[in-house]
């Protein structure tokens, strides 16, 4: 597979996502370079194609994915991955708010730290933050796996639906309607499975699993004060 | 929407230029106006006043009864008053004038005319200059890229819940306190009963725009005695609703952002100086090569920067 570079510059976004496409399309790896932090770079990138992105990005990269490996060098804007589908879209620093917005499958590793809001509304799939994931993370998600090793800011997991919340350091405070819940030793093997997939193989993590309380799936309008977050 | 940024130099500096790029980038935000905040070589006399006169057939006329008033409280004109040489209806004024007995006193008097001629900053070195259209179109029309000075801020702005007119824009004076401007990007929900309750206590409000408020609640903590960055921790419980807005006085500059955190901003610091800007996409027009980028991306936050000149004295 030889190697295609795409520079982004001060270019249109369209042109630029066109370009990647024929590349990719054509069975080249592309590397992007020039990056400016921009947004919308790599949107909508087909099943088996690898893209590589030189520095940082701005939001939605990744965005939509298909099934493509997308390794971003440093960090990533807002909603890294929104609504992919299926892949794996590697962060190298700072993932910012939103990480895997709606996503229905796929893996999304961060390296760094999470922004707030990272899974908000996943649907399926996983995300691995290697550093601490922010306030209200996996809000409002139905279904997937938030992993976090350094922790977890305010409201984790706030008005969780479905899936899980994996936290192996400090966790800041719960969500609304989140509990936390022991793992069997078949779910901790299945989760550490998934971090030696990344090349993380340490097995010392102390989890918390936090996973919906249910309690909002019945929602009472004369029970609203107690979900008040503020 | 909205796009808000700010620039801090080390030294004087092409301050106006880094804001327009700093705006020019975030064009796609809002771009029914656009207004800047920047901070020149201060005045060793007097006020600069930046004024917007509704009429422009009616400016000389206009000035004369602003000049009355001016003279009421014991200032003056120091210079001819310079305006904008465009065809619009409004016209942008730029006047030196001689320090008035009470700056409060002067602009609540000059307030009562503030629909022939409206007052949009008094300072010895903030100018604030708005206008309809995008960080470029409104950059032309008042050579903002000439602009030269230490520090500034930046606003585009996408009406959401008043008007779109000239005056209606950002950035703010935090009237009557001297060389103080805020931008913001967000909603405040509370709007009505601040504003209500602000008024009773003596403040007008020149416009319907929630984020005006910011401004007149500064003011009001400010006349209660505090600092910028006591202000800016307060307003995080006092006002409801999503915001983040960055503050300027001559020697500093900070940011407030809301107990939701869904308003956002990053900042570079390179070199002793400093970008700031909703969109991490901006501040890279100031740095094309990767830079360290602190994402202030959650709740409840505020940060207070020094000018650089001052970092550079201390």
């Amino acid at each position: 597979m030889s190697e295609v570079t795409v520079s982004v510059g001060s270019r249109p976004i369209r042109e630029v996502n066109r370009e990647i496409q024929a590349a990719l399309g054509a069975g080249h790896k592309v590397n992007v370079v020039d990056t400016r932090s921009r947004h919308n770079l790599g949107i909508g990138l087909p099943d088996g194609a690898k893209i590589s992105f030189e520095g940082s990005v701005g939001y939605y990269c990744g965005g939509l994915n298909n099934g493509a490996e997308i390794d971003i060098e440093r960090n990533a804007g807002w909603s890294v991955g929104e609504a992919m589908a299926k892949g794996k879209i590697t962060v190298g620093g700072y993932s910012g708010m939103a990480v895997g917005a709606s996503m229905r499958g796929g893996l999304i590793h961060v390296k760094g730290d999470a922004g707030p809001r990272c899974g908000v509304a996943m649907k399926g799939g996983d995300v691995i933050v290697e550093g601490k994931i922010g306030y209200l993370s996996g809000f409002m998600a139905h279904a997937g796996r938030i992993i976090a090793l350094g922790g977890a800011d305010g409201a984790c997991g706030d008005s969780l639906w479905g899936g899980e919340v994996w936290v192996g350091g400090p966790i800041e405070s719960l969500g609304v309607d989140s509990k936390v819940v022991e793992p069997t030793p078949e779910e901790i093997a299945e989760v550490e499975a998934l971090l030696a997939s990344v090349g993380i193989n340490d097995t010392s993590h102390d989890w918390q699993k936090i996973v919906s309380a249910q309690q909002l799936w019945h929602f009472e309008s004369r029970d609203a004060s107690s979900w008040l977050m503020i | 929407m909205c796009g808000i940024a700010g620039r801090i130099l080390n030294s004087t500096g092409s301050v106006g230029r880094d804001l327009v790029d700093l705006m020019e980038a975030q064009r796609h935000r809002g771009a029914d106006s656009t207004g800047f905040a920047i901070y020149g070589p201060p005045v060793e006399e007097g006020f600069i006043v930046r004024a917007m006169g509704l009429n422009r057939d009616a400016l000389s006329n206009d000035l004369e009864d602003f000049l009355a008033i001016l003279r009421d409280n014991g200032s003056d004109f120091l210079a001819d008053p310079t305006t904008d040489d465009a065809k619009t209806t409004h016209v942008s004024v730029r006047m030196l004038i001689k320090e008035p007995g009470s700056l409060e006193a002067w602009s609540k008097q000059a307030d009562t005319m503030c629909d022939r001629i409206e007052i949009q900053s008094v300072g010895k070195s903030l100018e604030i200059i708005k206008d309809l259209g995008g960080a470029a179109e409104v950059a032309d029309k008042h050579g903002l890229r000439d602009f030269v000075g230490t520090h500034g801020l930046g606003h585009a702005r996408l009406a959401t819940e008043s008007e779109v007119s000239p005056t209606a824009s950002h950035p703010f004076w935090a009237r009557p306190f001297a060389d103080v401007a805020i931008v913001h990007n967000g909603q405040i929900t509370d709007y009505y009963t601040w504003r209500d309750r602000l008024e009773r206590k003596g403040y007008q409000f020149m416009t319907y725009n929630d984020s005006e408020l910011i401004a007149v609640w500064i003011s009001d903590r400010m006349s209660q005695g505090m600092t910028q960055g006591e202000a800016l921790k307060r307003s995080i419980t006092d006002i409801d609703g999503v915001f983040t807005y960055l503050i300027s006085d001559m020697t500093s500059m900070g940011f407030a952002k809301d107990r939701f955190a869904i308003k956002p901003l990053v900042a570079a610091e390179v070199g002793g100086e400093m970008a700031v800007a909703t969109e991490e996409q901006a501040v890279r027009m100031l740095y094309a090569n990767e830079v360290d980028i602190n994402n202030y991306d959650g709740p409840s936050l505020t940060k207070t920067w020094d000018i650089g000149e001052v970092r550079k004295a201390a």
